[in-house]
């Protein structure tokens, strides 16, 4: 090798990637602060979302909703500047999306997208006085983190028993259940601890109650174990992949007892993963594509044009009626100042807080039903639904059918 | 430049030096994270438990007394010192590669312990954790005050007694031995700095963070410090700095490349180090900046970046 | 009788694929004396190309939505193809990340920067163009075998048994190969001391690309083996398996095939052993296990006594 021309083009290329390196940190250091309101007099709002990571595939139907509901609100005043910002699936990226967004002025923030990161980031946003509206956290203690934190995502306590009771009746003699949950995701250990207590209420005592991760794969050892204790009735808390693949094991290995599916289930990422295993399985939602009201029906057309037909999954209603409430909210800010002046012009903090007061105390007729919240900014949901899936015979593809819910639980 | 993220840079520098400290006797250990976490816990715990530390009314308004906070390290300094002497006892008899793995087994285990204590609050963990600063800004000076005396510190050690045997343990531990060095001894010390280093920072993690879980302390950290200290360089506490700030704002700053940030990310770490072989900082390339300061500054700074010159006595001023 | 079955065949197979991941560490391990920290998505996009191979047809997520391949091999050839394309971006990640550290001499830890950075780029790339969605083989994909099996009353999915018999063939034939044929041996000499075999006119680049491909290969149809009976859970899937892999490699010691192979079916079978009120805690056993053999024995089952020359 010849060492002579070698250092030389090494040093050329060393310097060029070092500057390169430091031109990137000056960019940084300079990057233009947007504050105020977007070039046109249009109101940022901003979106963290999962877009990497573990939890992308929640991200990734997110960002749809958002989408979809973006274009539907896009007619009208105020304007809105919707701002997607990747919030990863860890506590950090959350929190420096949030930061890179609240810098950038806007006047509400969606998201994050699990619950996990809501605990670490709805704080900041809490503090620097900016609504947080989130669209998918549902662990426990959420819009008790501050006057500012709401969500439109139903908590587990009021979901997940549903989907007992719809077991409980459609087979009365069940006598032994067991439950699996995944212990390191903070949304599954809070719907399992409802779980347990629902069926402690119905005198039904575990025979096994299993951990898994959500990075898990392969459950055969837990599942066999689980079935010598024959088990009529087997509840999962888990997110789509992993509790996809459990499902499929538990029917290969032999359960042919009911299997109830928690929230975080609620989704066509089941499909590909169980396949025609997925039949059968009980589902408590915060959304039905099935439920017929109007505004679910226009969501319903506006998914099929954009996607060439198929079904919105929970996760992509529910970030589209987090983005309804927001521009709904300040659409009636609007309508109630005197004419010829606009939101823009008054300061940020002050429309965050009249924004906060009217999403508090407005009523939405969203895909998910008609939604509205507490003073506390917990998200009250006039429907609930119990669905059960039903695969097509190629075993591709399926629905979630809704069956017929009693009037209260 | 973003207060949070420059926060974020300084804590990623601490835990960077935490992982060097071990590595200048040769040892290659990942039990960062474990006491990061034991650390972040133990604060998190704390402050939320002990309503005397709480002192004046609102805690979320940046009113935890400094003082509690400096408790809440040095508890979590003394528990992860006595735990790592304890620990380095057994473990630092293993070489090499098998150190790492006992190592990383050690954090999974405690990660997994901690995700079943219904005191740690399992996966949910703990949250609304008191602010001593209502600003990032003040956690940046604090952070910023913590790292230039780690620094420090590690400066008086590369030239004292025990960082000259730790420096000869890591060119050859046999030789090291046979000259009489207690080998044993210094690497205990190394480690036992690294859990302490690792400890401090996890308590101003935690405050920092809001919020403390058992997710905080695993793997994937453990892979991330390592990539700051070899990035940075390894063969002086100015690399792993180094690596630690730059690998921490790296991903954020390329925020605007949108999707294919990770990718990029991917292709710096993957191409950078070709570059440059031994590190971004090497203590070649550090003598030759300190050579061109200025006479009356280099006396000043009293500036021993190698081992190796501090033995010269031509070098010394 | 029955539950013991059981457990035995869930261990074996979740073991068998430890193993054949391990496996694929420990021939660059051997060559080169570091880990591959990319190993664990090559057995990702093993399983991704699996999945298209047998006309698995892509979600509407990634930038590649809606793919599907105008053929549809059957799983015998699928996964063998599989492994030859992961066989090829192996020898990608070598000549990018590991060829030119070689060259200038880099400091050793380094390569596990560069490796995490192709690792980190292949992940991420699958994502952008596949979507994070999971997938599954189709379960018709084994064609007549029926999906459960009912043997001495233990239920069985029948690919847990297909997993392990290929599994199991793989092993014999690299087993046989290694200790067999020319490059086999040249292989091993390398890995005993690349500076000798070079003087002895052993091309420890080729042996080193070798390694890698091989490595690759069998971090491919591990992925398509784990595809075909669990699932693709998204592009990350691979990383957990890459930790619990680590630990078996270390029990069984480095740079031994027989010993990998013994320790994926210890670790496999003594996850089964854990019941199910300590299930919590299952992956802290596995790990206190392991901490216990380094203690104890840190050259792990079958590997040898390490011993450095003065």
């Amino acid at each position: 090798m010849n060492v002579g021309q070698g250092c030389a083009a090494e040093t050329v290329v060393r310097v060029a990637g070092s500057t390169l390196v430091a031109a990137l940190l000056a960019a940084c250091g300079s990057r233009p602060q947007t504050g105020g309101a977007g070039g046109n007099g249009a109101l940022p709002v901003g979106a963290v979302i999962a877009l990497t990571g573990n939890a992308s595939v929640i991200g990734q139907d997110q960002r749809i909703g958002l989408e979809l509901a973006r274009a539907q609100f896009a007619a009208g005043s105020p304007q809105l500047d919707l701002r997607i910002e990747d919030g990863g699936s860890d506590e950090a990226t959350a929190t420096n999306a949030f930061r890179s967004l609240i810098r950038a002025d806007v006047v509400a923030l969606i998201g994050p997208s699990l619950s996990q990161q809501a605990f670490a980031v709805d704080p900041i946003a809490d503090r620097a006085g900016i609504p947080v509206l989130g669209p998918s956290n549902t662990a426990t203690g959420i819009p008790q983190i501050g006057p500012f934190v709401s969500r439109v995502s139903a908590p587990v306590s009021q979901v997940a028993p549903l989907s007992i009771g719809a077991a409980l009746r459609q087979n009365p003699d069940i006598r032994r259940v067991a439950v699996f949950y995944a212990q390191d995701d903070a949304y599954s250990t809070a719907e399992s601890k409802i779980f347990q207590k629902v069926l402690a209420g119905r005198n039904l005592k575990p025979v096994a109650v299993q951990k898994t991760s959500v990075s898990d794969t392969d459950f055969q050892n837990q599942i066999t174990d689980t079935l010598r204790r024959s088990p009529d009735l087997i509840v999962i808390s888990a997110l789509p992949s992993d509790g996809g693949n459990l499902v499929r094991q538990l029917r290969e290995l032999g359960f042919k007892g009911t299997l109830v599916a928690g929230n975080g289930m609620n989704s066509p990422n089941i499909y590909p993963i169980c396949q025609r295993f997925c039949d059968g399985l009980l589902i408590a939602q915060a959304y039905s594509p099935e439920a017929d009201t109007p505004s679910n029906r226009a969501f319903l057309a506006a998914y099929a044009k954009a996607h060439g037909g198929g079904v919105p999954p929970q996760f992509s209603a529910q970030a589209f009626a987090a983005y309804q409430v927001v521009a709904e909210a300040l659409r009636s800010l609007q309508a109630s100042r005197p004419a010829g002046t606009t939101l823009a012009a008054l300061p940020r903090a002050e429309l965050r807080r009249q924004l906060n007061a009217a999403l508090l105390k407005g009523t939405y007729q969203t895909p998910l039903g008609e939604i509205r919240f507490t003073p506390e900014g917990e998200v009250v949901q006039k429907n609930f639904y119990v669905a059960q899936v039903r695969m097509n015979r190629d075993g591709r593809s399926g629905r979630f059918q809704l069956l017929p819910t009693p009037a209260a639980l | 430049m973003d207060t949070t993220l420059l926060v974020q840079m300084l804590l990623g520098a601490l835990l960077a030096l935490s992982v060097y400290l071990p590595l200048t006797c040769g040892q290659l250990s990942l039990a960062t994270p474990g006491f990061y976490a034991i650390g972040g816990t133990l604060a998190a715990l704390l402050s939320t438990k002990v309503p005397a530390l709480a002192g004046a009314a609102d805690p979320a308004g940046g009113a935890y007394p400094l003082g509690s906070v400096l408790l809440e390290m040095l508890l979590a300094a003394l528990l992860c010192g006595v735990l790592a002497d304890g620990i380095g006892r057994v473990v630092l008899r293993l070489q090499g590669i098998y150190l790492t793995i006992a190592t990383i087994a050690l954090v999974e285990i405690l990660r997994v312990v901690s995700l079943n204590l219904e005191i740690t609050g399992g996966a949910v963990g703990i949250f609304a954790i008191p602010q001593p600063f209502a600003d990032p800004a003040g956690y940046a000076l604090f952070a910023g005050a913590l790292l230039a005396l780690v620094c420090w510190l590690c400066q008086r050690l590369a030239v004292s007694r025990p960082g000259l045997a730790m420096a000869a343990i890591r060119d050859d531990a046999i030789a090291a031995a046979s000259s009489g060095i207690p080998i044993e001894g210094w690497k205990r010390l190394a480690f036992v700095l690294s859990a302490l280093v690792a400890a401090v920072t996890g308590v101003v993690a935690a405050h920092f963070l809001n919020a403390w879980n058992p997710r905080l302390g695993n793997f994937d950290a453990s892979i991330t410090t390592l990539a700051f200290v070899v990035f940075g360089g390894s063969r002086t506490w100015v690399g792993p700095v180094v690596g630690g700030l730059a690998l921490t704002a790296l991903p954020e700053l390329l925020r605007p490349v949108g999707d294919l940030r990770l990718i990029v990310f991917g292709l710096v770490i993957l191409l950078g180090p070709a570059l440059f072989p031994q590190g971004l900082v090497t203590p070649e390339r550090l003598s030759a900046v300190a050579a061109r300061l200025p006479e009356p500054l280099q006396r000043r700074l009293g500036f021993r970046l190698s081992p190796a010159e501090a033995l010269d006595p031509e070098v010394r001023p | 009788m029955e539950p013991a079955l059981q457990f035995l065949i869930n261990g074996l197979s979740t073991g068998a694929v430890y193993g054949l991941f391990a496996l694929g560490y420990t021939l660059v391990f051997s060559v080169l004396g570091v880990f591959n920290f990319a190993h664990g998505a090559v057995f990702t996009l093993g399983a991704y190309l699996t999945y298209l191979l047998v006309g698995g047809a892509v979600g509407a997520n990634g930038l590649l939505a809606g793919l599907q391949l105008p053929f549809a091999l059957p799983f015998w050839a699928a996964l063998p193809a599989a492994g030859l394309l992961t066989a090829l971006v192996s020898l990608a990640v070598e000549a990018t990340a590991f060829r030119p550290l070689r060259r200038h001499r880099a400091e050793p830890l380094l390569y596990l920067i560069t490796s995490l950075g192709a690792g980190v780029i292949l992940v991420n790339l699958l994502q952008l163009l596949l979507g994070a969605e999971g997938y599954s083989l189709p379960t018709t994909a084994l064609g007549a075998l029926p999906i459960t099996l009912t043997i001495a009353g233990a239920q069985l999915r029948s690919v847990q048994l297909v997993l392990l018999v290929v599994a199991a063939l793989v092993l014999v034939v690299l087993s046989l190969w290694l200790e067999g044929s020319r490059s086999g041996k040249a292989l091993q000499a390398v890995s005993e001391d690349a500076t000798t075999a070079r003087l002895l006119g052993i091309d420890s680049d080729a042996m080193i690309r070798l390694g890698f491909a091989m490595s690759g290969f069998l971090a491919g149809i591990a992925g398509g083996l784990v595809g075909l009976s669990l699932s693709i859970s998204g592009p990350y899937f691979g990383i957990s398996y890459g930790l619990k892999a680590l630990g078996v490699l270390v029990l069984g010691g480095m740079g031994s095939v027989s010993g990998a192979v013994l320790a994926g079916l210890i670790v496999g079978s003594a996850e089964a052993l854990v019941p199910s009120e300590w299930s919590g805690y299952r992956d802290a056993i596995a790990y206190a296990f392991l901490f216990g053999v380094l203690l104890l024995r840190p050259q792990g089952l079958l590997g040898r006594a390490q011993s450095t020359k003065v």
